[in-house]
């Protein structure tokens, strides 16, 4: 092992001074060049980096090389004849009524269940934070819906809402009323959205977890000072808890946007099955699937998820924008640049 | 010693990551014979459905073919995948029927007339004629190379009913002989379903069980006409007797009397439903008696029967012929060849025959149909009767069956519901599937 000191350049050194670069060595080291620690370290660095580093070429960087590549050609991926295409499926994406109609119909899906979940897990969130007897049960119980499998709960919810042999049906038909079609449109959706809803205690936990950040104090000081119980919620709740909520917005857009999974309630996942989904569930990414394995088109296929991965980006950014203001740091994120002030303090 | 800065590292870190996969990419060529299981013994990686073995049997069939099998659950992104990257299983489970054009025309599947002409075991002279389904010249489907093998197959248009529902409804069942014509089997589903508060309590009648485009491609048949024109480059559903099937299915989808586009099966499959006494008449080939004569409740009160026809053209043809191919990259193709040899010459082959879950492949292995009680008597009757009726229709090779019933199932479930005339519907079918295959044809060439 060496013994080696070690020294941050910069920093005052053994003797008092500030070492100056490179720092004091041993004689091992004597004669092997002034830059000899900084190359040490930077080895260091770059071989802890490196396993994420590769992994990211190998399985983040290249995939998207090679997809990009792909969105430029006709390539169905098994045959010899593909071709170099240009922009062409791009322009056919944009133009293309049925892609920007699952387009649509994947932003009113966002739309609508985005803030239902966020404000579903506040809710639920904020009654399993009060000081009530079996709590952590609830809290389980709730939380439960979120840890089981999306294909199981898919599956389980296509049983529960099958026409002719789904206990929803069963309840409907013990009260002597029609049967629904709930698989099929126009009620299809509106399933899909109940089920997302199910999973709500992931958001659950996290606001939670957000709200018991809040300092009691504050709370204290609202209620000596006359407010209520909801200019409380309002007024301190939702503002300290706006860092989270707005992670959940960015998350939860993001993956609502990809959502797949839950569509397995009106499928079978073979491209086949893919194709069999009611159009008001046929979202961008069943779309993509479709047009990858039913139909071969991974030219296509790839300039579709090119532009939605620059909509996510889009999205982000304005959300971004949109929040300043809205959203309440305890931490000045300013004063998160210090050594930029320094730095410019210092001039 | 130079520092390393960021732009040497990143680009190393890129050459040694395209290296890693180049060096995956080339030791999938190489065929040593000894891959994957260290031990000396060849392993044969078999692409096929969960259930093909247990445990159990698994250990048999290495133990009989002196092999390791590395068996990869089927799943046909996964098959596309391991196919674009030239890795592909050694042994590929498929439908011959309409995946031989598709993958052959694409230079995916290895000519298999070597071996057989080599074989002692797989004869050409004891093939059935259904295994020319896995043949495609280039031009049309049943001649040229011959690329796989069916493990067995059915006539897929032929159906199952249940002589109690027809008691309880009071109705004569169907005869043995004669295959009755579409209209009436609509009207006999019309008549078994029964209803409770808007849902269906028992189906009439499945009338699709290998999936819809096959099913309009045997009715337009029957009719005397072909959905596909003569180079299998384009459909048309305007031709009198493909309109005539179109126009059938949109009934029957209306009447609302069994699964549909409108409303799919849960299930995925009849077995289930037919079994829970949900189902009177259910259009499934001969393979569909293994499931029902396991149950002796079941096979005393089930009965086979001819397909229905359209039209004069006696057509009753297979959409599946379900077997084996073996990838023209694979790894280890005589490892695969001996795996065919014993899997469809040998005891699995022999056990397949004896259980009624489909007709042998080779004809040598007819013999070993059960026949013992009434039920399979009369399924191994209807049956020998239907053979001389067997044709092989041919498949695109320019789109997958998985895209043209998608166009099917975007097209129809509204056509149904808003009423829309045949020939609108046949429009808007010619217009999205000929878009798909002249796609694929400009890849094919």
């Amino acid at each position: 092992m060496s013994t080696e000191q070690i020294t941050a350049p910069g920093a005052p050194s053994p003797s008092g001074g500030t070492a100056a670069r490179p720092g004091p060595r041993t004689r091992a080291h004597a004669g092997r060049g002034p830059r000899s620690l900084t190359t040490r370290r930077a080895w260091a660095f770059y071989v802890f980096a490196a396993p994420w580093v590769l992994g990211f070429l190998a399985l983040t960087a290249f995939p998207l090389g090679y997809a990009l590549w792909l969105s430029l050609t006709n390539a169905d991926g098994l045959s010899q004849n593909s071709r170099f295409v240009g922009l062409e499926n791009y322009r056919e994406v944009l133009t293309d009524p049925e892609t920007m109609s699952s387009l649509a119909r994947t932003g009113v899906f966002v739309a609508i269940t985005v803030p239902l979940s966020i404000a579903a897990g506040l809710l639920l969130a904020v009654l399993v934070n009060q000081p009530i007897r079996a709590r952590g049960l609830f809290r389980t119980l709730l939380y439960l819906p979120a840890i089981v499998p999306p294909v199981g709960a898919a599956l389980t919810f296509k049983l529960i809402f099958d026409r002719d042999s789904g206990a929803a049906n069963g309840v409907l038909d013990a009260l002597h009323v029609n049967g629904v079609s709930w698989l099929m449109d126009p009620y299809a959706r509106w399933v899909l959205v109940t089920l997302t809803l199910w999973g709500a205690g992931n958001t659950m936990i996290i606001s939670l977890a957000g709200l018991q950040d809040i300092p009691k104090e504050l709370h204290e000081a609202a209620r000596v000072d006359g407010a209520n119980a909801w200019q409380s919620f309002t007024k301190i709740t939702v503002p300290m808890l706006s860092p989270v909520l707005f992670f959940q917005v960015i998350t939860g857009i993001i993956a609502a946007v990809q959502s797949f999974l839950p569509l397995l309630i009106s499928l079978d996942p073979t491209p086949r099955g893919v194709t069999s989904v009611p159009e008001s569930n046929y979202l961008f990414m069943i779309n993509v699937f479709a047009q990858y394995f039913a139909n071969g088109r991974y030219g296509y296929a790839s300039a579709m998820l090119w532009l939605l991965f620059l909509i996510i980006v889009a999205i982000t950014f304005l959300v971004f924008r949109l929040s300043k203001g809205a959203v309440f740091y305890s931490v000045d994120p300013e004063a998160a640049k210090p050594s930029r002030q320094r730095t410019i303090g210092g001039k | 010693m130079t520092s390393l800065d960021r732009r040497r590292f990143l680009a190393v870190s890129a050459g040694t990551a395209l290296a890693a996969t180049g060096l995956s990419a080339c030791a999938g060529s190489v065929d040593n014979g000894t891959n994957g299981s260290g031990s000396g013994k060849t392993t044969l990686t078999v692409m096929t459905v969960e259930n093909e073995w247990d445990k159990k049997g698994l250990k048999a069939a290495e133990e009989a073919l002196g092999m390791d099998l590395n068996v990869i659950i089927w799943d046909a992104t996964k098959l596309n995948a391991m196919l674009a990257a030239k890795n592909p299983p050694d042994v590929v489970r498929g439908f011959g029927a309409t995946e031989t054009p598709y993958f052959a025309a694409r230079g995916l599947m290895t000519d298999l007339d070597p071996y057989f002409a080599k074989s002692s075991v797989l004869k050409p002279s004891d093939l059935d004629p259904v295994n020319d389904v896995w043949r495609y010249d280039g031009k049309k489907q049943g001649a040229g190379p011959r690329y796989g093998m069916a493990k067995d197959y059915s006539q897929d248009s032929m159906f199952w009913y249940r002589t109690d529902l027809f008691e309880a409804a009071k109705l004569d069942v169907p005869g043995a002989t004669d295959p009755i014509s579409y209209d009436e089997w609509l009207d006999l589903g019309k008549k078994l379903v029964k209803r409770r508060l808007g849902k269906v309590k028992v189906y009439g009648l499945n009338a699709t069980g290998m999936g819809v485009f096959p099913q309009l491609m045997g009715m337009t048949a029957s009719a005397g006409g072909s959905l596909f024109a003569e180079d299998l480059a384009t459909v048309d559903f305007s031709s009198p007797e493909a309109l005539k099937a179109l126009r059938w299915y949109l009934d029957y989808a209306k009447a609302d009397i069994g699964p549909s586009v409108v409303n799919p099966n849960p299930d995925g499959w009849d077995g289930p439903t037919y079994q829970a006494n949900r189902m009177a008449m259910s259009c499934n080939g001969y393979w569909f008696g293994g499931l029902i004569g396991a149950d002796p409740k079941l096979a005393e009160v089930s009965r086979f029967a001819p397909a229905p026809q359209l039209g004069g053209n006696r057509v009753s043809s297979c959409f599946g012929a379900t077997g084996f191919w073996i990838p023209r990259d694979a790894k280890n193709k005589d490892a695969a060849w001996k795996f065919f040899e014993w899997y469809f010459a040998g005891k699995p082959a022999q056990d397949r025959a004896a259980s009624g879950w489909g007709i042998p492949s080779l004809k040598s292995l007819r013999p070993n149909m059960p026949q013992t009680n009434a039920f399979q008597k009369q399924a191994f009757q209807v049956q020998e009767q239907e053979l001389p009726h067997f044709s092989v229709l041919s498949f695109t090779p320019y789109a997958q069956q998985a895209a043209l019933e998608g166009v099917l199932n975007k097209v129809l479930p509204g056509a149904v519901k808003s009423g829309t005339s045949a020939g609108k519907v046949a429009d808007q079918l010619n217009s999205r599937m000929n878009e798909a295959l002249a796609q694929g044809k400009e890849l094919v060439g």
